[in-house]
């Protein structure tokens, strides 16, 4: 059991690690395509980014679907 | 506001703010520790690393009380709104304090090299169902968390990103995690050693932190209740020159938000009294430079029709408001954000 909380853990913090430092680099143009962020803000928010990645994701592909919709207009 | 983002927006204020509170956070730690150092000198390394994991968790806990007295204490004492204005950057060095606390305690494991007991004790799920002996490390760890999420959702973006309703209740966790450091003191410190000043510290807490938020609640559900209904629903707000000039009076109808009507010499309006940034209570702020600016962040918004100068873009409601025999009313049904609603008032009934 404990193993398995663990290893379930080390997961979503990779995930997380990974989705955030993506997030923050390539995503924010897409979530907030006019304003313009600091690289020190970049890197306050990953921390945030990592730990609700689910949230996230779920976002990103939303304004990434949204983006797409209104090119085809 | 709503252009573009930095790290921190510095200015003199927030300098000053945090570096008080940098000072008092370093003072009272050193002095914790000095003063467990002198009364109970350690004599191995463990002891010592012990003397500053008490220390950090003490100013954790009186931290997280100060954070959740704010609130309250700005609404009974405008004095305070001060404290409130960085309450941000107070959360996010409360999360430092009890990271640090956490370190301490994984180096008093790791100097003994048993570290695989700190697993052992989190893990033993048996003794999760008993009273003594209870895990209570877990619910230190797990207040860490909350606080960690707080911490890292506290810019302006994730207000913006999460929308302000879902950040609200994700930062309404800090009474979870308060809680959670109740526990985590009660069960683990508070078991082993038999001194007054643990349960002191708790109660008094607990019982400042409640009483602040009741007597806040009270006052406001008074001030609520006082409120005049005319037939047609308008609130009677008071005779022009009762509200203060470049100043609000708060009024709500029974069950509904609260309204903030405000005067700038003769032109009054209303708008809802909640802030389009973090729902700070508008009413308890001032017009300045023209425009009525919240408390908390100095949001600002023009009275004419509750919006944000440009290039801002946030728009807050307005209300209709008249003036009936000399008494100021507003009509508590809402209009569309930022439609314009503020009137221009008799120069005699001012």
């Amino acid at each position: 059991m404990a193993i398995i909380l663990f290893y379930g853990l080390a997961l979503y913090a990779l995930c997380g690690i990974v989705i955030g430092i993506a997030f923050v680099t390539l995503g924010l143009a897409q979530v907030l395509p006019h304003a313009s962020v600091t690289a020190p803000a970049r890197i306050l928010w990953l921390p945030g980014a990592a730990i609700l990645w689910p949230y996230v994701l779920m976002r990103w592909r939303q304004a990434r679907a949204a983006a797409k919709t209104h090119r085809a207009l | 506001m709503s252009v573009g983002f930095r790290a921190v927006q510095w200015n003199r204020d927030k300098l000053v703010y945090d570096g008080i509170l940098l000072a008092a956070v370093a003072l009272f730690i050193a002095g914790f520790a000095a003063i467990h150092w002198q009364l109970h000198p350690p004599t191995k390394l463990p002891d010592a690393i012990d003397i500053w994991i008490r220390a950090t968790g003490t100013c954790a806990f009186l931290m997280l009380t100060v954070i959740l007295s704010i609130g309250p204490l700005a609404r009974l004492d405008r004095r305070f709104l001060k404290l409130l204005y960085n309450r941000r950057h107070f959360g996010v060095l409360t999360f430092l304090v009890a990271l640090t606390h956490f370190g301490f305690l994984l180096s008093w494991y790791l100097v003994q090299h048993n570290l695989p007991n700190l697993l052992t004790e989190l893990t033993t799920w048996k003794d999760y169902a008993k009273f003594i002996d209870f895990p209570f490390k877990a619910l230190g760890l797990a207040a860490l968390l909350v606080l960690f999420v707080m911490a890292a959702t506290s810019h302006d973006f994730w207000l913006l990103f999460l929308t302000p309703r879902i950040w609200k209740a994700l930062h309404m966790a800090l009474y979870v995690a308060y809680g959670l450091v109740i526990m985590h003191v009660a069960l683990g410190i508070m078991q082993g050693e038999y001194t007054v000043l643990i349960p002191l510290m708790l109660a008094g807490g607990l019982g400042s932190v409640a009483v602040l938020h009741l007597i806040a609640g009270w006052r406001e559900r008074r001030l609520d209740r006082g409120i005049a209904v005319s037939a047609e629903g308008w609130i009677a707000v008071g005779p022009p020159h009762a509200i203060p000039d470049k100043g609000a009076r708060i009024v709500a109808a029974s069950g509904a938000e609260r309204i903030a009507v405000f005067r700038d010499g003769d032109e009054i309006g209303a708008l809802t009294n909640l802030c389009a940034h973090q729902n700070g209570p508008l009413g308890e702020g001032r017009i300045i430079d023209g425009c009525v600016t919240c408390p908390w962040h100095g949001y600002q918004y023009r009275l004419a029709d509750g919006c944000a100068p440009p290039p801002f873009t946030e728009k807050l409601i307005t209300y209709r408001v008249r003036i009936n025999r000399g008494i100021v009313e507003v009509d508590p049904q809402p209009l569309r954000p930022g439609t314009p609603a503020a009137i221009k008032c008799p120069s005699n009934l001012l």
